[in-house]
């Protein structure tokens, strides 16, 4: 938990692409403010034709902190696999300059959805919190994404 | 040099000091100095409290403030949520007017929130959070629901957005919250200090006031003490002295005015007595002098009417009857002998006058006093003839630097009061000699004698004893003179003498060539 602490802060002082709000103790919470493009998606049609339980969707898109950088920091990945009435089962990694955050959980709408967050790699190990994602454009469809971090 | 110079640096310091901090006006301006000393203190204390309260108040209104601006805030972000959860709902624009209308508020509102936070550092570091919170969630939240509402109703009014909103409002929420505990630990904080202020300054002023009044308490005690007891001393005193009483005095204490006023009160007590004293002397000297001068009125008035009677008598017993030429010539010369009486008493009394005016003339000459004594020996030898004078001279002459003829009126007094006071006749022994450069010569008596208690007088002008009541001629004028004429010579003239057994007087003379 300590180390996520130091991470996000040191991160937050390069081109990290982290706004770290109130990191005020070792193991305390903090907040990743980035931007998502969408690059590609992909749906794989498993079962019966059209929209189905056992289905796929694949998207990945690129990560911005336009805050700091125009540029790219990072890729994300997510894998949906729909469920029953309309619920998707979804697990993705955010690919970011010093480490990975890993999520997962289930979603209806792709506009606005929560996930957990499961771990991550380097500076985000053992990571723990939310994921709240919210469009802001249609096409290309960019959106909001906000990392609470709890430890 | 200057390590001599120093104790006399420090003795002259320490007297200034003494004399500057001994007296009643340097006391009073210490004491004045520490009065102003103390207010000025007390006032400064008490500025500076009020000050502090002042600030404190300032603090608080301005806690109160914030506290307001975060009210609004708050009532402006809940208007945001209530906007755009509607028109997730509803999805009918009118829904939105909460939002809108706060979303115009709420950047002057934010300006002013910051405003009034951004002197402290607590508040304005949260203050920088909340006002990024508000405008994100703004930004990135209830503006792209809005727009997911229109489009997909299902998302914006989904668990996960009103999750996502919950958490984002709970967060500006939780803001405001700690915001708030910190003005209001501030408002606490400056409320309590603001009342211990007003304690302090109330105890400042209360403490102030004492020590001032105790001080003029002091102050007027000292006044009393040091003044009011010593100048009534003083009244009283001089009250007494005004009533005769030239013992009083005053005791030598107390600060510098009071101490220089005792010892000049002193001072005039010791000089009016002394006045006093002299007046009594000069008063009894003018007393006795009065008495003598009537004595010398009494005396003149007898020794000049008894010859003047006697020249009128034997004038008009010529001019009156026929008498022979002896009876004539033994008138003639009863006259011729009282008018030289008469003559001789005014020459007394003109000497004496030129004796108390200064004015003695004395003439100077080479004179041999054994002669002077023959002569006046052999003169009064034959105007008695119960009286048997001896003289006894050296070989050699006595030569003296002098008048002969008052030196011959100082013997001739002499031997007329040893010839005068010895009323039963008898021996006179008049010896002369020299010796140590000095010619001295006595006139030895076996009369009356003089009692021991006119000793000191008898040589004072118109001092007789008792010689008037015994009816012995004379004007008091003779040893006066005589002692002033011998004095006038450089001499020295005394006696020995005692009641019954007769005087013996002495004059001492500087040998010519001897001075």
């Amino acid at each position: 938990m300590r180390r996520i602490g130091a991470a996000v802060a040191v991160a937050s002082l390069g081109v990290a692409s982290l706004t770290v709000v109130g990191s005020s103790a070792a193991t305390g919470p903090a907040l990743i403010r980035i931007t998502s493009t969408q690059l590609r998606s992909a749906y794989v049609d498993v079962g019966a034709r059209g929209r189905s339980v056992g289905d796929m969707e694949v998207y990945t898109g690129a990560l911005y902190n336009r805050r700091i950088t125009g540029k790219s920091i990072g890729r994300t990945e997510l894998v949906c696999t729909n469920t029953f009435s309309g619920v998707r089962s979804c697990r993705g990694s955010y690919n970011l300059p010093r480490g990975k955050l890993v999520v997962g959980g289930t979603l209806r709408y792709r506009e606005l959805y929560q996930l957990a967050v499961l771990g991550g790699t380097g500076l985000y190990d053992n990571a723990r919190g939310s994921l709240t994602v919210t469009r802001i454009d249609k096409s290309p469809r960019r959106e909001f994404v906000v990392f609470r971090l709890t430890g | 040099m200057t390590a001599r110079a120093e104790p006399v640096v420090t003795s002259r310091r320490t007297g200034m000091l003494r004399r500057t901090f001994g007296s009643i006006a340097g006391r009073l301006v210490l004491a004045s100095g520490a009065f102003a000393l103390l207010v000025a203190v007390a006032f400064a204390l008490l500025v500076a409290t009020v000050d502090e309260l002042r600030a404190a108040n300032a603090r608080e209104a301005r806690a109160k403030e914030v506290t307001v601006s975060v009210l609004s805030l708050e009532r402006l972000v809940a208007d945001l949520d209530t906007g755009i959860r509607s028109y997730a709902i509803g999805r009918e624009r009118q829904f939105l007017r909460p939002f809108q209308t706060a979303r115009k508020e709420i950047p002057g509102q934010l300006s002013e929130f910051r405003r009034l936070t951004e002197t402290d550092q607590s508040t304005r570091a949260l203050a920088g959070r909340i006002d990024l919170e508000i405008r994100n969630y703004i930004e990135e939240f209830a503006i792209p629901l809005i727009n997911i509402a229109a489009d997909t109703p299902g998302a914006a009014t989904g668990e996960d957005a009103i999750r996502a909103d919950r958490e984002r409002i709970g967060s500006i929420r939780r803001l405001f919250a700690e915001l708030r505990q910190i003005v209001d630990a501030e408002s606490d904080a400056s409320a309590e200090a603001g009342s211990d202020r007003a304690r302090e300054a109330v105890g400042i002023g209360l403490v102030g006031f004492i020590l001032c009044a105790t001080l003029v308490l002091l102050l007027g005690l000292y006044l009393v003490y040091s003044i009011g007891r010593p100048l009534r001393a003083a009244a009283s005193g001089a009250s007494r002295i005004a009533e005769g009483d030239f013992t009083q005095r005053l005791p030598e204490r107390g600060p510098g005015e009071v101490l220089e006023l005792s010892r000049t009160f002193n001072r005039m007590a010791e000089e009016l007595a002394e006045r006093q004293q002299k007046l009594e002397e000069q008063n009894t000297q003018l007393r006795t002098s009065e008495q003598l001068k009537s004595e010398l009125v009494s005396i003149v008035s007898h020794e000049i009417r008894t010859p003047l009677a006697s020249v009128l008598g034997f004038t008009s017993l010529l001019l009156q009857r026929d008498v022979t030429d002896d009876e004539r010539r033994r008138y003639l010369e009863i006259i011729d002998q009282q008018g030289k009486r008469l003559a001789g008493l005014l020459d007394d009394f003109l000497a004496v006058q030129r004796i108390e005016e200064g004015r003695l003339e004395l003439v100077h000459e080479r004179i041999d006093m054994s002669a002077l004594l023959r002569e006046q020996v052999q003169l009064y030898e034959a105007q008695s003839s119960e009286h048997a004078l001896s003289l006894s001279l050296p070989g050699s002459a006595l030569l003296v630097e002098g008048d002969g003829d008052r030196l011959s009126q100082v013997i001739g007094n002499l031997l007329s009061n040893a010839i005068k006071y010895s009323p039963a006749g008898g021996s006179v022994q008049i010896e002369a000699d020299r010796a140590n450069g000095r010619v001295r010569l006595r006139v030895r008596d076996h009369g009356l004698g003089i009692p021991a208690g006119q000793h000191d007088r008898i040589f004072t002008k118109f001092f007789r004893g008792d010689a008037a009541q015994s009816g012995i001629a004379g004007s008091g004028l003779g040893l006066a003179f005589a002692r002033a004429v011998v004095e006038a010579h450089g001499g020295t003239i005394g006696f020995r003498s005692a009641a019954g057994r007769g005087s013996t007087f002495w004059v001492e003379l500087p040998a010519a060539g001897a001075r």
